[in-house]
């Protein structure tokens, strides 16, 4: 039967362009059945070690801790879910406001508001394993050895997929600049590594230089995956009362404003690094703005900011790239990923 | 912070269609929401998010949070929609203004915890600043007995409040909103202007006070208005003992806990204030809960 082909053969391209039968697969897993069963996509991806049902996955931060979000989407659907970042130690976050709307953006400084690695693992991860999806945890730690610590912790656990690594989060000092220093990047990332035997996902920042630099570095110490990109700093000013409207005064901007910044960030790091597995996040709305970031070079997305206003969008995304592959005759995501080409060669 | 709830019975419409979206004062619209699933779920203090961008729009980007005006029904008494009432105040609210019938929005809720059972025999007094009484329509409906709301039945326990009065305090005569509405629903309605262009002259908390020293002892005392005003009735309802809601009113950016914006210090039971999101532990708190102390947006 057709669709027990093996997937491995087809993310290496054997399946391109080939259109998957009007059938049901018995096993449903990693495989979306859209338009009354007439068509069937295999959605399945594959970053370093971590593998995915499907490269829809929800961006730190966005999603609460997903049980917010059960209620509004089918979480067994999604191929992953990042719950908000987890330090070692309980932290007040900032004080409000703490976000504002900009034009088409949103900027936050929220300031890693959480109740610490502890209650995380006693109260937030036995509901997370139950959620029937990939769970990838995000950390951040004050220094390397916290971050070491908090990874190694979590490596025990059962029912965690990968560990992100928050080295690039804009609105708390000490510790996570860290994520600016390719050396240090690289040297956090191998002591996760040996501490850790999850997939290790380092969530890289725009705001550097040279990117690119940093995303090598990750990948030398052994990353299975970066993520592309944090939010970008910016602010917004009062003029009437002569303030910045936040209360940390800057913050880090999301949502469809910054999309071409994440594009071309993505784009320029799959090009460089063509063996790095890339999750794009920046502005992913719709299936449109996943399906750009895949071709660009991205073997998965998270939704992020979208799902503020459309509590549902993950969802939205992962069904919009169904139809849209199995309408474009694109049987496998995998053999999507990566081929867009550039106008100057 | 923490979850103890979470919005298990939100719903999320992408395009719910605008029925009405009318000026009833000064800056001031009430719109209409076709969405009767809502209509039937939603209870009085809680509040929907509604976009106010064009369909197919990223800018506004963001929902902004309205609190449940009142719900209408069919000859049969089923619901069929609902209403919020909103001022317009900045680019959400201002786009939101010129959608027109037939429009649809993106809209999610019901959210929130809303106010609860009627305290019971006595009389109920809203206090509302600014555009702080469009939760009070419902409310005051409810607890006189003379709607129900939401899909769960209204245990028989439930006495009714004998009487509801809103004292109901804005800058200026202009931005007063739908009285004729309350005193329809048998809800009195008492009236302060910063400006004295109505009512009485001065602030709606001195109306509060001079019924507290008249001797009046209300069941029960429920706020909603800037945060100033809401510090002074609940010193005023702390001060003689009168039970006291209030709802807040925090800035937020997705309505449904997963954001962290709306975040307030709420002091737990030793006394000490935690950070709680006013979205899903909200936006209904006991006064004496809340830190009056700092500051909250």
């Amino acid at each position: 039967m057709p669709w027990r082909r093996r997937p491995e053969k087809a993310m290496m391209g054997a399946r391109r362009g080939r259109r998957a039968p009007p059938s049901v697969p018995p096993d449903r897993s990693g495989w979306i059945v859209e338009r009354s069963l007439r068509a069937v996509v295999d959605l399945r991806v594959k970053l370093g070690r971590l593998s995915l049902k499907n490269p829809v996955l929800t961006a730190s931060g966005t999603f609460g801790y997903v049980r917010e979000m059960a209620g509004f989407v089918r979480l067994e659907r999604l191929g992953g879910v990042v719950p908000k970042t987890v330090t070692h130690r309980p932290r007040a976050g900032n004080p409000t406001p703490r976000t504002v709307e900009t034009r088409a953006g949103l900027l936050n400084a929220i300031g890693l508001d959480n109740d610490g690695i502890d209650h995380f693992r006693e109260h937030h991860l036995p509901y997370l394993r139950t959620t029937g999806t990939a769970v990838i945890a995000n950390i951040a730690g004050e220094d390397e050895d916290q971050f070491v610590a908090m990874a190694a912790s979590l490596g025990d656990e059962p029912g965690l997929a990968a560990v992100e690594l928050n080295v690039s989060c804009p609105n708390v000092s000490h510790g996570l600049d860290l994520g600016i220093d390719a050396a240090a990047v690289g040297r956090l990332v191998r002591r996760v590594r040996e501490a850790c035997p999850l997939p290790v996902i380092a969530k890289l920042t725009p705001n550097v230089t040279d990117v690119v630099a940093i995303a090598a570095a990750a990948a030398e110490a052994g990353a299975d995956a970066v993520s592309l990109i944090n939010t970008v700093r910016g602010m917004a000013v009062d003029w009437r009362r002569r303030r910045p409207i936040l209360a940390n005064d800057v913050g880090g901007l999301s949502g469809p404003a910054i999309k071409p910044i994440a594009l071309r960030i993505v784009w320029d790091v799959a090009r460089a690094l063509p063996t790095l597995p890339i999750i794009a996040v920046g502005g992913i709305a719709d299936a449109d703005d996943a399906l750009e970031f895949l071709v660009a070079g991205a073997s998965a997305v998270q939704v992020g900011t979208a799902s503020f206003y459309n509590p549902a969008a993950a969802e939205d995304v992962l069904d919009g790239i169904a139809r849209a592959l199995d309408e474009t005759g694109v049987a496998a995501v995998a053999d999507f990923i990566g081929t867009a080409r550039s106008n100057r060669e | 912070m923490s979850d103890a709830s979470c919005p298990s019975r939100a719903l999320m419409r992408p395009a719910a269609t605008v029925l009405e979206n009318r000026e009833v004062a000064r800056d001031t619209f009430r719109l209409r929401l076709g969405d009767p699933e809502i209509a039937r779920r939603i209870l009085p203090g809680q509040f929907v998010m509604v976009r106010g961008a064009a369909e197919g729009t990223d800018d506004p980007l963001l929902g902004r949070p309205f609190a449940l005006y009142e719900v209408q029904r069919d000859e049969s008494g089923e619901p069929v929609s609902f209403d919020v009432v909103y001022l317009v105040i900045g680019r959400g609210t201002a786009a939101l203004s010129r959608r027109k019938p037939g429009d649809r929005v993106a809209v999610w809720g019901p959210l929130g915890n809303g106010f609860g059972p009627s305290p019971g025999s006595g009389s109920a007094l809203f206090i509302a600043g600014g555009i702080g009484q469009t939760p009070f329509l419902a409310l005051g409906r409810d607890w006189l007995g003379r709607a129900s709301y939401g899909d769960r039945p209204k245990p028989e326990s439930e006495t009714p409040v004998d009487s509801a009065t809103l004292l109901y305090g804005v800058r200026s005569a202009g931005l007063l909103a739908g009285v004729e509405d309350f005193e329809r629903a048998g809800i009195g309605v008492e009236i302060a202007t910063d400006d004295g262009s109505a009512g009485r002259l001065g602030f709606v908390t001195q109306l509060l006070a001079d019924r507290i020293q008249a001797g009046e002892r209300p069941a029960k005392v429920v706020a909603c208005g800037p945060p100033p005003m809401l510090a002074a009735v609940a010193r005023l309802a702390q001060a003689h003992d009168i039970p006291c809601d209030v709802s807040l009113e925090n800035h937020m950016a997705c309505g449904f806990g997963a954001c962290f914006s709306c975040v307030t210090p709420i002091l737990q039971d030793d006394g000490r204030p935690d950070l709680r999101r006013v979205c899903v532990e909200g936006p209904v708190f006991p006064a004496h809960r809340v830190d009056w102390s700092r500051p909250s947006h």
